[in-house]
């Protein structure tokens, strides 16, 4: 009964029966393909996002103090870094400011990041971030390629302004763009020195809007975030991996929503395969007799249709599962970025590269062929139980 | 040669048992057909021959009544070891062959082979030789669209014969065929109840009915064995 | 937490699975209310016809419920990115009371769905039929199993917060990163090892024997070794082995073995014991089905083939995991 030599007899004629009707399969597996390809497109799409998006973080600070008064954030006075002095462990703190600008002219809101890179252990690490230039002096700003793009009009117009809160003019040139692997995080944003931030929002010369705090043992993060916040209970301690994981929770639920969205269209194939199982044709039905009467078994023909499902789930999920990846890592996954990056005006045009994992594919196996298969055990039984005897007449 | 017997006694077949379109298609047949012989079914249609040509071919049981078919009793068997005990014993030639058109004349004949589990060299060899032995041999790889109506029945007797059974059932075989083609069938029928099968024929055909070779006429109507 | 394409997966798989059990026990109950094999009416010839689908859907619902099983696992991995605290698939999965409770049920739910089909292939090998009350009966044991199944998960997912960054306990959520959450707290490894390789050398040579001559005393005593086998590797492999597949002393974790960084060298691993156990255990079971029911020849043929694969997927096991744990307490280094 179990013999493979059954099996592979079996699995033999389910080819051959498959290839004779292949129109008929065709069509099957055209729609189960796409369905695969849309499913694995997404998936793909939002792991790559992430990865980009925690590979970019692992630049953040290990921990970050914000002020808070009335639950919301203020700046924080810079005589908080002496206050943190007792503490072990701490290698730096250095201030930083985090705004956000207004372009009234094209509606976008760009992300103002002013630092002094050379007093921040990592600070280096940002100058391999940008693509042509250094990193900003005095009167001087790193644009994302989004800002760039917007500000110099894609040209290479080097000097711009924006608008202090009285509106009055700040002038700065353009001392370099950054690379556009990281436009996830840096398509909207401008880097600047310290003052310079200051000076474009106005703060008082000993204010940020928070603090970095760099740990020497990154085993430690947890202990020191947790003394920091002892030592200056009005503010709010974040270390790096809870940025990370609020990130992961926001792509997740955006995922899981289109996902429902495409279990919509994975739902219509169900229905499609199942009423394609179940429509036979009278050569269909008198072959099944046939198989009958002269030995087949029930159960032999339930073997045949399995392997007929898996053979068609098989071709149509290599060939969908391929096509996502060309999709994803050659289009860009053009079909889910208006989805995936809605939050900002400006899109970021971003390079993704899928990785093909164990669990992801088992993960859209789950999703695509078991339904399918599911759908069409019914079909194969009630074709199955044709009675040996029509072949009679 | 023993095995190769039919016994039927009090045997009754019920369509629909206990429903309004309950009918009633074989009553209390009693039949004995001896090992190594060749008899004729005759009947209208509709005269219960084509269901008790199915009792005997192990397609499913009687109603009630012992059927006893190649030394083993048929009564209330499971459809699962009916059909084993069908592909080990029964041979079927039908009327219009039901050989699958678009598998190829090797395909065809080796389809009973499958689910047994055959290699495909052991069941090349084993149709191999029928082929030869039928005059066949050439067609092999051709699809069975392709070849002439006296192939395709050697083809299907090809098919029946595949696994060695000891009866072989022919239900109308010459109904589509010319007389020379038929004459050619009942030769092979005679050489293979000569080689020790037990052939069971449905016919209204009189080169069939009137052939030196069928020894009995079992004539049915209204679902009962009619004695002259 | 159900937004997101792991849990829909795995409440998708769990629910396919369920609603293929729940089609089968349906001829389950109307196979055990009005079965009458004596009968030649339409009700018992399509009552014939529904065992086949029966038995199909179970097959399939076991194929479904170890793809659950796996992706439950990964899933968990997955998780761990999410939530505070968690480092790998054993954070997650202790995440919540639910977490733990789930896998086992995965894992319960896929050994009785297998003990099943075994039972249907020893009841079809008769024409009669012998164990046909008793394998629907079965049948439907099986499916609240799986219904809590789903119900366990669905609350573990349910349970599953990913935490956002508030306001007052940003510090506080990421406490339970500290604690990289060890599944089993100390145990003497000594011990443990000389119990692992003693059994392991108890089945090996139970198993020989009983190639021969599947006695049923030796049978059962098998079974039940088997069963507490189980048990000791997977403490063994949480508390002993892992640690120097990851070359980590302080990394006792049952699930990244899974992962691609270290070669996936846990699905060899489960691979082999979980279905050694599964069938040691069923060899034994084997043993429940009465003589007098004239399948005798076909269990004991059974009981050998379960005993051989048990035996050798026992042998491979024991080298797979040992591998690296030879490879340095003995070879010294990676």
């Amino acid at each position: 009964m179990m013999s493979f030599a059954r099996q592979a007899n079996i699995i033999d004629y389910s080819l051959s029966s498959l290839w004779r009707r292949r129109f008929k399969s065709l069509g099957v597996m055209v729609v189960f393909a796409g369905v695969i390809f849309l499913l694995a497109s997404f998936q793909m799409t939002t792991k790559a996002l992430t990865n980009a998006a925690s590979d970019i973080l692992a630049f953040a600070p290990e921990i970050t103090i914000q002020k808070m008064k009335a639950g919301r954030q203020e700046s924080i006075p810079l005589e908080y870094k002496e206050k943190l002095a007792v503490i072990l462990g701490i290698r730096a703190i250095t201030p930083r400011i985090w705004g956000y600008y207004f372009n009234e002219t094209s509606g976008a809101n760009y992300t103002v990041l002013g630092l002094d890179p050379f007093s921040m252990p990592l600070g280096d690490q940002l100058g391999e971030a940008i693509d042509t230039g250094a990193l900003p002096l005095d009167h001087e700003a790193v644009l994302g390629q989004g800002v760039f793009a917007e500000l110099a009009g894609g040209g290479d117009a080097v000097i711009f302004s924006l608008f202090r809160p009285d509106l009055s003019l700040k002038t700065f040139s353009r001392a370099g763009v950054f690379k556009a692997e990281t436009n996830i995080l840096t398509y909207d944003t401008l880097f600047m020195n310290l003052d310079d931030a200051r000076d474009l929002f106005s703060l008082p010369a000993d204010m940020a809007t928070d603090l970095c705090v760099t740990v020497a043992n990154p085993n430690e993060v947890q202990t020191i975030a947790k003394k920091i916040a002892a030592l200056l209970p009005d503010t709010r301690v974040v270390t790096r991996q809870q940025i990370q994981k609020t990130y992961q929770g926001v792509f997740g639920w955006r995922s899981g929503f289109a996902s429902i969205c495409l279990l919509t269209a994975l739902a219509a194939f169900i229905i499609f395969a199942w009423d394609k199982a179940s429509g036979l044709t009278p050569e269909e039905r008198k072959e099944i007799s046939i198989l009958k009467i002269i030995g087949w078994q029930t159960s032999d023909v339930l073997t045949l249709r399995f392997w007929e499902g898996v053979t068609v789930s098989t071709v149509s999920f290599v060939v969908g599962y391929t096509l996502a990846y060309v999709h994803v890592s050659f289009f860009e996954a053009s079909l889910f970025r208006p989805v995936l990056l809605g939050w900002s005006v400006l899109h970021p045009a971003l390079r993704l590269v899928p990785s093909v994992e164990l669990g992801e594919t088992l993960l859209i196996l789950c999703l695509t062929v078991v339904p399918y298969l599911a759908a069409t055990i019914i079909p194969a039984w009630r074709a199955a139980i044709i009675p040996a005897d029509s072949a009679l007449n | 040669m023993t095995a190769s017997f039919v016994a039927l006694e009090d045997v009754c077949k019920i369509y629909n048992q206990g429903q309004p379109n309950q009918v009633r298609a074989l009553h209390n047949i009693n039949l004995v057909i001896a090992a190594n012989s060749m008899v004729c079914l005759q009947g209208a249609s509709g005269s219960g021959k084509s269901t008790l040509l199915s009792i005997i071919g192990c397609v499913f049981p009687p109603t009630s009544g012992r059927a006893t078919i190649a030394g083993k009793a048929l009564s209330r068997m499971p459809d699962r070891f009916l059909t084993i005990h069908r592909r080990n014993t029964i041979g079927f030639i039908f009327q219009h062959f039901n050989i699958l058109p678009d598998l190829t004349v090797l395909e065809n004949i080796t389809l009973p082979l499958m689910p047994l589990g055959i290699g495909p060299g052991a069941r090349k060899e084993r149709a191999e030789r029928l082929m030869e032995m039928l005059s066949i041999g050439h067609r092999s790889n051709f699809p069975a669209r392709q070849i002439s109506g006296g192939e395709l029945q050697r083809v299907a007797i090809a098919r029946a014969l595949i696994n060695d059974p000891p009866i072989v059932l022919a239900d109308e075989p010459t109904a589509h065929l010319d007389h020379t083609l038929s004459l050619a069938f009942m030769e092979i029928m005679r050489e293979l109840q000569r080689a020790g099968k037990t052939i069971i024929l449905t016919s209204h055909d009189p080169l069939i009915t009137q052939h030196p070779a069928v020894e009995r006429i079992i004539a049915i109507e209204d679902g009962e064995i009619h004695v002259p | 937490m159900f937004l997101n394409s792991w849990s829909l997966a795995l409440s998708l798989l769990s629910l396919v699975v369920l609603i293929l059990i729940a089609i089968a026990v349906r001829t389950a109950i109307k196979v055990l209310c009005s079965w009458d094999p004596a009968s030649d009416s339409n009700r018992q010839i399509r009552l014939e016809n529904e065992t086949w689908l029966s038995s199909t859907l179970v097959q399939y619902a076991m194929g479904f419920q170890i793809m659950s099983l796996i992706l439950f696992v990964l899933a968990a991995d997955y998780f761990s990115q999410v939530i505070s605290g968690a480092m790998c698939a054993t954070g997650s999965l202790a995440a919540n009371q639910y977490g733990m409770p789930t896998l086992q049920l995965k894992l319960l739910g896929a050994f009785l769905s297998g003990f099943w089909i075994i039972l249907h292939a020893f009841d079809i090998s008769s024409e009669r039929y012998p164990l046909l009350k008793a394998k629907y009966i079965a049948l439907i044991c099986l499916l609240p199993v799986l219904a809590a199944d789903v119900v366990s998960q669905t609350l573990y997912l349910a349970n599953l917060k990913p935490d956002i960054i508030t306001s007052c306990c940003a510090v506080v959520f990421g406490e339970g990163g500290e604690s990289t959450g060890n599944l089993l707290g100390a145990v003497p490894q000594g011990a443990l090892l000389t119990i692992f390789y003693g059994l392991a050398a108890l089945l090996a040579i139970a198993g020989y024997f009983l190639r021969k001559n599947p006695r049923s005393s030796l049978l059962w005593l098998n079974g039940l070794v088997w069963l507490l086998y189980l048990g000791v590797s997977l403490v063994a492999i949480t508390t002993i082995f892992s640690s120097y597949i990851y070359a980590m002393p302080y990394h006792h974790c049952p699930f990244c073995i899974l992962k691609p960084d270290y070669g996936s060298i846990g699905l060899l691993i489960y691979g082999t014991i979980l279905p050694a156990a599964f069938f040691g255990i069923s060899a034994a079971l084997a043993e429940v089905i009465p003589v007098r029911l004239g399948i005798k020849e076909v269990v004991h043929r059974f009981q050998r083939m379960a005993v051989l694969i048990s035996s050798a997927l026992l042998v491979l096991f024991v080298l797979v995991v040992s591998y690296h744990f030879v490879l340095y307490r003995f070879m010294g280094g990676e």
